[in-house]
Formats: C-alpha cells, structure tokens, sequence
C-alpha cells in the first residue's frame, strides 16, 4: 500500500473516530449534550484525532527510518574499498536506486514478471537493454553486485512497505478503539482537543525558527570550509576583490561591503524624505477620500517585481542620469552607477516607509494632538512637536527595517550598479555590491572546493550578520521607546 | 452634602467673560446643541452638569472652537469672549485656544520631559525671551499646579512617568503656562482616584482666583463642591442655568428636580 493511499485510509478512519467518538458520548448520557463536559464535536475530534495523529506520527517515522535501514544493509553487497569515501557510496547507492526503479517499471509495464525480475541476472544478456525497452534509460551497464543489490533493494522495500502498512493501521485501530473505550460524558474531551490545538501552533512557529537555523547553520559550516581555504583576515580586510579561477585570488570584502553601504545609504536618501513626508501627509493632512484613493496607488509600488525595477534602472534611470549629470558634469560615462542602483532601490523602498510610517502615525492617540491643539498649537507645530516624537520609535524601526532590504536587494543592484568592485567616492561609478557577488561567484559550472566558490558563502554570512544586526537594533528601538505615550 | 445647603455664595464678578446666543451644534445631520444662550462669569467656576450625551462637553468644546478639528461638526450661532465673537472670521482659532486653555477627561502628557510638557505653550507662542523668563514660568505654572514640590527634582523625567493624578495637574499647569483667560475643563477627575480628585478640587478653587473656569462633570457632588454657578443640560438644551446652592437645593425646572435627585440619567 502506497503511502498516499495509507493517509487516505487513515482519514477514512479519522472520519470514523469522529462519528464513533461523538456518538459513543452522546448514547453515554442518553442523548442529552446538557449532561457532557464538552461539546459534542469535541468528543468527535478527540477520537478523530486519536486515530489519526499517533499513526501518523509513526508513518512519518517509518518513511524517513525505512530508506536509512535498508542502504545500511545495501552496504554488504559492495567491496569495501568501493564504498569508502562517501560520494562514491552515494552515486553506488543511486545506481542502486534507479536499477530497482527500473525494474518496478518493467513489471507494472508487463516486460517482466515478478519472479523474473527477482531472478534476472547480468549473464544472461543485458540488463540495460531489457530496461531500456521499457523506457527506463541506464547511463551504463548494470554491474552484478548493482543488480543483485536492486533486486535485495526491491525485497526490502517491500517487506517494509507491508509492515509499514500494519504498523501503521494498527496504530490508527488501537487509538480508535482507545478514543471509543474511554470516551463518556465526563471524559474532558474539550480540553484534550485544546492540548493537541497548542501542540499545532508551537510546532508551526517552531518550523519557521529552525529553518532560520537550519540556514545559518548551512552557511556556517561553508564558510569555516571557506576559512580553511583563504586566510579569513585577509577576506574581511582586503581592499581588493579580484577572483581568477587559476588560484591566487584576492577575495577583499571591504570593496563590496563599500558598494552595498554606499548603494543602501543613496537609496536610504532618496526613500526616508519621501515616504515620511507622505505618510504625515496621509495620515494628518489628507481627507478619507484623497487617502482612500493615494495609499492604495502608493502601495502597488511594493507589489512591482524588483526585476522590474531592475529593468526601469537599466534603461530608463541609469540613461537618464549618465546623459544629463554624470557625463555634462565629467563624473562618469557609465549608466550602471551607484545613484542609478540607490534611486531605484529607494522608490522600491517608499511604499514600505509610508506604509509602515502612516500606521505608526495613526496610533499616536488623540488625546495628544487633542492636548496640543487645546494650548493653541497650529497643525504643523503639533506635528513636528508631538505627533513625530511619540511615533518616533516607530519609524526609525520602519527605517532600520527598510534599510535592512535595501542592504539585501539583489536584482536591481545586479542591473544597474554594474559589477566592477570598486572603492570610490563618485556615486555616478559603477560598483558592485555583495548580493551580486554571491550570485556571480555561484552561477555557472561552479564546483563547491575552491575558495572562489565558497567565499559566496562567507558574503552570505556577512550579508546575514549585518541585516541581523540592523533588525535587532531595529526591535531594540522600538521595545525600549514603544510604551512612552501609553 | 452639607455644602448643598449652602444657598447663598460669594460670588466675586466683574461682568461676564464669555456670552452665547442661540449656540446650535449639528453633528452631520445630528442636532448635538439646541439654541443654547450661556454666560459665563469672569473669576468664577462654572459647572456644566447632564447625562451623557447632552452636549455639555460639545458646548464646552465650543468655547475655544475645539470643533473645529472635528470634520464633520458645524456650530451656529454667536459666542462672544470680552465683547469678540470668536466665530468671526478674524479670529485665529489657534490665537483663541491660547486665551482659552483646555485640560481634557484623560490626562494626556506629552511623551517629553515634565519641563518640556509645561514649557510647551510659552514656547510655541513666543512668551519668553529667555532661558531663566521660560524657568520662571515653568516653574510658576508648577506651583499653581500644585505639583511643583512633588517633581522639582526631576524636571527631566517623561511626563508619562508621573502617577494618574500628577499627571493630571502637569496637563493643568501646561495650561496655566500660557495665561489664559478662560480654563476649560472636560470631566477632569474622571479617570483619578479619590485622592487625586480632591487635589484637582482643591486646584480649582485656588484657579479661581486668575481665572474663569469651566468644569465637565458627572459627578453633581463636585459640581456642587468646586462651582459657583451650574448649568444643567438635557437632551441638547440649556435646561436651567443659575447659583449652585440654588439648582441643586432648590430647581426651578422639574427635569433639574428629577436629575438631581438621580430619576433621570
């Protein structure tokens, strides 16, 4: 029995606990839902959930133990030197795999039996062609100890797929017959549904918490790889980023550190002024029918692709700026610059600003701008004096946070900052910042041991302390101001 | 309730401070406040009393044209402050609320520094020409706030640091700062505790002294504690207006009778 049959199968029953369970407690007091502790629904998840959740508990378990145990045993059919270093093991194991595939195909395609496909053997013709026959393509002849290993592949896996099937049933049927047996008007189903509710919701946010780790930690270990290959000193100090893929590369962060601050402090330049005067004019100044119509326009910013914006910087402002600043005034002759890449990534980041910034306006309370206006205060004294101080903390988290996408954008630093690693104070040069980086080292035929690949990994890890360190500075902002008007 | 015995009290005049005629409030289509005619003593307490929603509090944010910041609310309709009608086109509601400070139901100090929140209005408004004028009125405005002995150590502090009740009289003496002519007072000890009440009482008598005021309340005992005239409003109308020994011993409008004595409400 397949596994996504097995889980049909265990709804089915999962139905069954339901009915089961929440008839069982009603026969158990008569039919009066007054006499029961709980709702009678409550009775019905409680057996649903007990035929369900243990048995799906051990699946789970099984399908991810199963395959572990058998390549363990696979192990036996191969001599020892040839599964000594792991990438061997792991393309023997492959082949192994994809022989036994094949043979599963050929038997539910007719081309063999059962039984021959459990006694086929390399001496009485080729494997690869039967197979072959059938649509399976083999990249190579089927070595005896392959095959035999496939076919002690497939007897394996079947026997597990049998057990896993009456391990798994008799699970879901013990805890049905459980839920049924314990279940009576006074078994506290509500508050053991609300237990398996909160386990739900810890496990969900814990999800969210261990990929973060998971990716820190993945970066992590490539870029100790890393440190092993390049002196790291020399990477977060050199001030020159020059990799050849003969060795010898000079791998300097602060060329590219450089790039994306200089990019990220333009664009930080170009978003703040704006999305702040807009928001003070969204929230204060605005009638409920001009905000109705401007905040939404405003939002659909933020839904435009950056590779969009990417493209908008590549012909339409880096053009612009090259033929009527850069060139007249002699600063450059480049379209892709730092100013192009920082105006482009600071419209992208208006909307975020605006959005975020109005929102915090709107929750100063009343009462102050009520007090303010009440000793004679204008609008605008009452908004620079007392609204923007007591939505302050907002907003500089709002900042840092914009800041934060800013120093991570990609796209469009890729299409119109250029790619030179460069230190310089011209903001009409190209330069280059760490995001393009990472994808330049990365794309292409890349193999994953030399340092020019892996430094990629040590950017990404920089990127990541750097954006860490901007949001908790952000959160520490705000937690440490947020309550002063309450 | 002894005080309410009191028939007769000492009311020191000298004429009126404010006059209103046929005052309406509409609020979109609502008929907030009918045809009130109102006027208001200089050096005195005044009490507005009612049930909720009997645009007391709405003729009261009338007298320094609070309305104003409201969208949807349109006043009719003359109110006249020394002789000026502060309706008239001339007028700057924003020189008009210097004149006619407001202290509100919630005490809402600025998120600033218990200096800053004082200094607040004499700053906008350019009263001072320097540092130790701006100390001096702080410092003045503390004291008839009753609060200068209590925060003269730390000037410094958030004004959102204070208790319920200093933070009250902090939004009375940022009131006081500006000299105004009239205090507005929107139901101030609604949200003290006993304590705290008294103090501000006690504060609104010795305000009296400087200025006319104008007190919100629900509460008749402090209507009948702190004012010297009372006005009670139902329904949108000035019901009855006169001494407050005499509305609340001896009403001359059976809807007064009935408030008072706690039938209606």
């Amino acid at each position: 029995m397949s596994v996504f049959l097995l889980i049909v199968v265990l709804l089915v029953l999962g139905i069954a606990g339901y009915v089961l369970g929440r008839g069982r407690a009603l026969s158990s007091v008569g039919g009066n839902p007054r006499k029961l502790h709980s709702l009678p629904g409550y009775y019905g998840w409680h057996g649903a959930i007990l035929a369900i959740l243990p048995a799906l508990v051990a699946l789970t378990m099984w399908v991810i133990a199963q395959p572990l145990i058998i390549e363990r045993q696979l192990a036996d059919f191969f001599p020892a030197e040839q599964i000594e270093n792991d990438s061997q093991r792991v393309l023997l194991l492959t082949d192994v795999r994809r022989v036994a595939q094949g043979l599963d195909t050929a038997v539910a395609a007719g081309a063999l039996t059962e039984e021959q496909a459990a006694m086929i053997r390399t001496e009485f013709g080729s494997v690869r062609d039967r197979l072959a026959t059938v649509g399976v393509a083999l990249g190579s002849e089927v070595t005896p100890q392959v095959l035999q290993a496939a076919q002690r592949y497939r007897e394996l896996a079947a026997t597990g797929g049998l057990w896993r099937m009456i391990v798994t049933l008799a699970i879901a049927l013990g805890g049905l017959a459980w839920a049924v047996r314990t279940t009576n008007g006074d078994l506290r189903a509500r508050n053991r549904v609300e237990v398996v509710i909160l386990g739900l919701l810890i496990l969900a946010s814990t999800i969210a918490i261990l990929t973060t780790i998971g990716i820190v930690l993945s970066m992590l270990s490539e870029t100790i790889r890393f440190s092993t290959m390049y002196p790291f000193a020399d990477f977060l100090f050199g001030l020159t980023w020059q990799p050849t893929f003969q060795g010898n590369s000079e791998l300097g962060l602060i060329p590219l550190l450089w790039g994306t601050l200089y990019i990220s402090l333009v664009s930080m330049i170009v978003a703040v002024p704006i999305g702040l005067f807009t928001a003070i004019y969204l929230a204060e100044y605005a009638t409920p029918r001009v905000r109705s119509i401007v905040k939404p326009l405003i939002e659909v910013i933020a839904g435009i692709p950056t590779v969009v914006f990417g493209l908008f910087a590549l012909v339409t402002v880096g053009p612009f700026l090259r033929d009527w600043f850069a060139a007249p005034t002699g600063l450059g002759t480049s379209g892709s610059s730092v100013m192009t890449a920082g105006i482009v990534i600071g419209i992208l980041n208006i909307p975020f600003i605006s959005s975020l910034a109005d929102d915090i306006i709107n929750a100063v309370p009343q009462s102050l701008r009520d007090g303010s206006y009440g000793l004679g205060a204008t609008k605008s004294e009452t908004i620079r004096q007392v609204v923007l101080p007591a939505a302050l903390p907002g907003i500089v988290g709002a900042i840092l946070l914009a800041a934060s996408r800013a120093i991570g954008e990609t796209m469009i630093v890729t299409m119109g900052a250029g790619a030179a690693a460069k230190l310089d104070l011209n903001p009409f040069e190209a330069m280059t910042t760490i995001t393009v980086k990472i994808v330049s080292q990365l794309t292409g035929d890349t193999e994953f041991n030399s340092p020019e690949t892996l430094v990629a990994f040590a950017l990404g890890m920089t990127l990541f302390v750097i954006t860490l360190g901007l949001n908790i500075f952000a959160l520490w902002v705000v937690r440490k101001y947020r309550e002063q008007y309450e | 309730m002894d005080d309410l015995r009191i028939v007769e009290r000492s009311v020191d005049t000298q004429g009126f401070k404010i006059t209103a005629r046929g005052v309406q409030v509409y609020y979109g289509e609502k008929h907030a406040l009918k045809d009130v005619d109102c006027d208001i003593l200089d050096k005195t307490v005044t009490a507005f009393i009612g049930p909720s929603g009997c645009g007391k509090s709405t003729f009261l944010r009338c007298l320094n044209r609070m309305n104003d910041t409201v969208s949807i609310a349109r006043v009719q309709g003359e109110i006249r402050l020394d002789g000026e009608d502060i309706y008239d086109k001339r007028v700057d509601p924003v020189q008009l609320r210097a004149k006619v400070g407001m202290v509100f139901q919630k005490p809402n100090p600025f998120p600033k520094s218990i200096y800053d929140n004082v200094a607040y209005g004499p700053k906008i408004h350019g009263l001072t020409r320097s540092k130790s004028e701006l100390d001096g009125i702080v410092e003045a405005s503390l004291k008839k706030a009753a609060l200068w002995n209590e925060v003269k150590d730390r000037l410094g502090e958030p004004g959102t640091g204070l208790s319920g009740g200093q933070q009250q009289r902090l939004c009375i003496a940022r009131a006081v700062a500006t000299h105004p002519e009239v205090l507005l007072m929107d139901e101030p000890c609604s949200a003290l505790d006993p304590i705290a009440t008294a103090q501000v009482e006690e504060l609104i008598d010795e305000l009296r002294s400087n200025f006319s005021v104008v007190i919100v309340t629900h509460s008749m005992q402090q209507a009948a504690r702190v004012s010297q005239k009372t006005a009670f409003f139902h329904l949108g109308n000035l019901v009855e207006y006169g001494e407050t020994g005499q509305i609340f011993t001896n009403p001359k409008d059976p809807r007064t009778e009935s408030y008072i004595s706690g039938r209606i409400g």
